[in-house]
């Protein structure tokens, strides 16, 4: 009892597609989970993992995060701080749940009445793109986007790319959110390097992950929820143990808080930032490009 | 005369020696002779005892960065930290930081003090309205912004206004809350949201903090360098003069604000005059303990003598 309790405080969540995590800067060789396999192959199977979890996703994101990925969500908005007229990249955010809370929430500034500051830019559409390397998961994010009502927007951009090298122009965008995704890309370097191409002056970037736990307790509690219960659960709900088997894996190879938050510095990002949720199961770094 | 002085100072000797009423008198003794003599109101008086205790006031001179980078309270369990940066990057976006807030201040009357303001700044200067969510306070921001922009003014202008220190204290200080009033005349149509602004929990620590390094900034101008136990009256009175003449000022239709002027130079000469009532209730007290130590004739001859 005591322990099903704590577990269902622990948080998890699963992730679009993008390529896994480098080992060494310079190496064609690069980690699936805790596998070495070469970058090409690497890529082909993080995109298995997510089309063949790309329709249980959500449910899974639920009963892993015991619905607490929502309210992280939340809190990346809330730390955005959108505002109406903004364009905004969020990149590996397939099935759209980052982009549907921004407008949700540049709708309550309108409703504000802060229409004074905003009222040249109300000509200027707000435009939210969503980016993401693997076109299911895209799929999923289109049919929910209809679902929700925001179908008909013309807010909501869907776009097929990879976070290495994005398709738009330079300082072109107000915002960068990445929730769940830097993880699996095969060069966080490049990922952080081209978000600070396209966003503009004053813009920032914010990235939600799973990170690292420090406390020792909570630590050995959440390292056997990860390696026992998540596995588990995804055989049972969405009948794939080896897609969550390489979440669980991943991480633990990704790099810890502060060595992230000095990648994101390094990248040319000023004011980095991160904020530990849940004991540190779940990280929000912030950057503001100058 | 000289004789009354002598005899005040004998009985302060012998109750030196009789515990209490030595402790709780023997501060007093040391100013007597010379307010006395002196024709000045502004002698320094050690306020007594149980007027202390009720000023349990922490004050420090810090003043904090307004571009603080505290995170805001989040609904889940969480820890913050900032990742080091070199010093001369660090600079860079708190340079940008400050170009927003001053670009923003122009719209303050229009917008008020809030983020629409701060958004019109950053499109002002050029950058992406985005920025206004690295500031951790926002708003609250843009008001300590202001509040530190005009202490440094207060402070430049206490250093090259040389007739400030030909007046006495008491001038010196309306002259100076007068000045530092005056730079909040621009804003205030508006200045009534800053104050609740500054009221807001989160934002208390600043303000108050602000506050007082203007006071301590108000009475070192008027001469006052000493940290004695009176230290705290001082401050807390000239915050309150300051605070009342603040909010007198808000419904001040008079021109050029002339009825509040008038209000401070009348609350800054009833605090010194306050003075002069607490040193006149102590030598009543002082001549009370007298009696109790004499016989009743003594004390009748003494009130004789007067």
């Amino acid at each position: 009892m005591a322990l099903g309790t704590v577990t269902r405080r622990l948080g998890n969540k699963l992730l679009p597609a993008l390529s896994p995590s480098p080992r060494l800067l310079h190496s064609h060789a690069t980690s699936f989970g805790f596998k070495q396999v070469n970058e090409e192959e690497k890529a082909r199977m993080v995109g298995d993992v997510f089309t063949s979890v790309a329709s249980s996703y959500d449910l899974m994101n639920d009963l892993m995060s015991a619905g607490l990925h929502r309210l992280w969500k939340d809190r990346l908005v809330s730390k955005l701080n959108p505002f109406p007229g903004m364009k905004h990249l969020d990149v590996a955010g397939g099935t759209g749940d980052v982009a549907f809370r921004i407008l949700e929430n540049i709708h309550k500034v309108k409703l504000r009445g802060l229409r004074g500051a905003f009222q040249d830019t109300l000509e200027a559409e707000t435009q939210i793109y969503v980016c993401d390397i693997n076109p299911k998961m895209l799929n999923v994010g289109k049919q929910r986007a209809s679902e929700k009502g925001f179908g008909e927007d013309g807010s909501l951009v869907w776009v097929e790319g990879n976070a290495e090298s994005l398709s738009f122009q330079n300082d072109s965008m107000d915002g960068y959110t990445i929730a769940f995704g830097i993880r699996n890309v095969t060069h966080i370097e490049k990922v952080l390097s081209e978000a600070h191409r396209v966003l503009k002056p004053g813009g920032r970037f914010l990235c939600l992950e799973l990170s690292h736990v420090g406390i020792p307790i909570f630590k050995d509690l959440y390292d056997y929820y990860s390696f026992s219960v998540i596995p588990y659960m995804g055989e049972l709900v969405a009948g794939d143990r080896q897609s969550y088997q390489y979440l669980v894996e991943s991480i633990r190879r990704f790099p810890s808080q502060e060595k992230f938050a000095s990648m994101i510095a390094d990248a040319g990002f000023q004011k980095v930032e991160y904020e530990n949720l849940v004991g540190g199961v779940v990280a929000i770094h912030s950057g503001l490009k100058i | 005369m000289y004789r009354t002085a002598a005899k005040r100072l004998l009985c302060g000797a012998r109750y030196y020696y009789n515990g209490n009423v030595g402790l709780r008198f023997r501060p007093p003794q040391i100013f007597i002779p010379s307010s006395r003599f002196s024709t000045s109101e502004t002698q320094p008086l050690p306020i007594p005892h149980a007027t202390d205790r009720t000023i349990p006031v922490v004050v420090t001179t810090e003043t904090e960065n307004p571009n603080s980078s505290d995170s805001s309270a989040s609904s889940s369990p969480s820890s913050s930290s900032t990742a080091d940066d070199a010093t001369k990057p660090r600079a860079k976006y708190e340079d940008q930081h400050t170009r927003v807030l001053q670009a923003s201040l122009s719209y303050v009357l229009k917008l008020g003090w809030t983020e629409a303001a701060l958004v019109a700044g950053a499109r002002d200067v050029g950058l992406s309205p985005s920025i206004v969510g690295s500031f951790p306070r926002k708003e609250a921001a843009l008001v300590e912004y202001f509040m530190d922009g005009c202490l440094q003014r207060l402070a430049d202008k206490i250093d090259s206004d040389e007739s400030l220190q030909n007046l006495t204290p008491s001038d010196c200080i309306s002259k100076l809350i007068r000045f530092r009033l005056e730079m909040q005349a621009p804003y205030i149509s508006t200045w009534p949201q800053a104050l609740s602004i500054q009221a807001q929990p989160v934002n208390v620590p600043t303000s108050f903090k602000q506050r007082a390094v203007l006071v301590d900034e108000i009475w070192h101008a008027a001469g006052d360098n000493a940290s004695d136990i009176d230290w705290y009256a001082k401050r807390t009175i000239l915050g309150g003069i300051y605070s009342t003449t603040e909010i007198y000022m808000l419904t001040d239709t008079s021109p050029d604000f002339r009825d509040t002027w008038a209000f401070l130079d009348a609350r800054v000469k009833d605090a010194f005059d306050l003075k002069k009532t607490i040193q006149e209730a102590q030598y009543l007290a002082e001549a009370v303990s007298t009696g109790l130590g004499n016989s009743f004739q003594g004390f009748v001859g003494k009130v004789f003598q007067r």
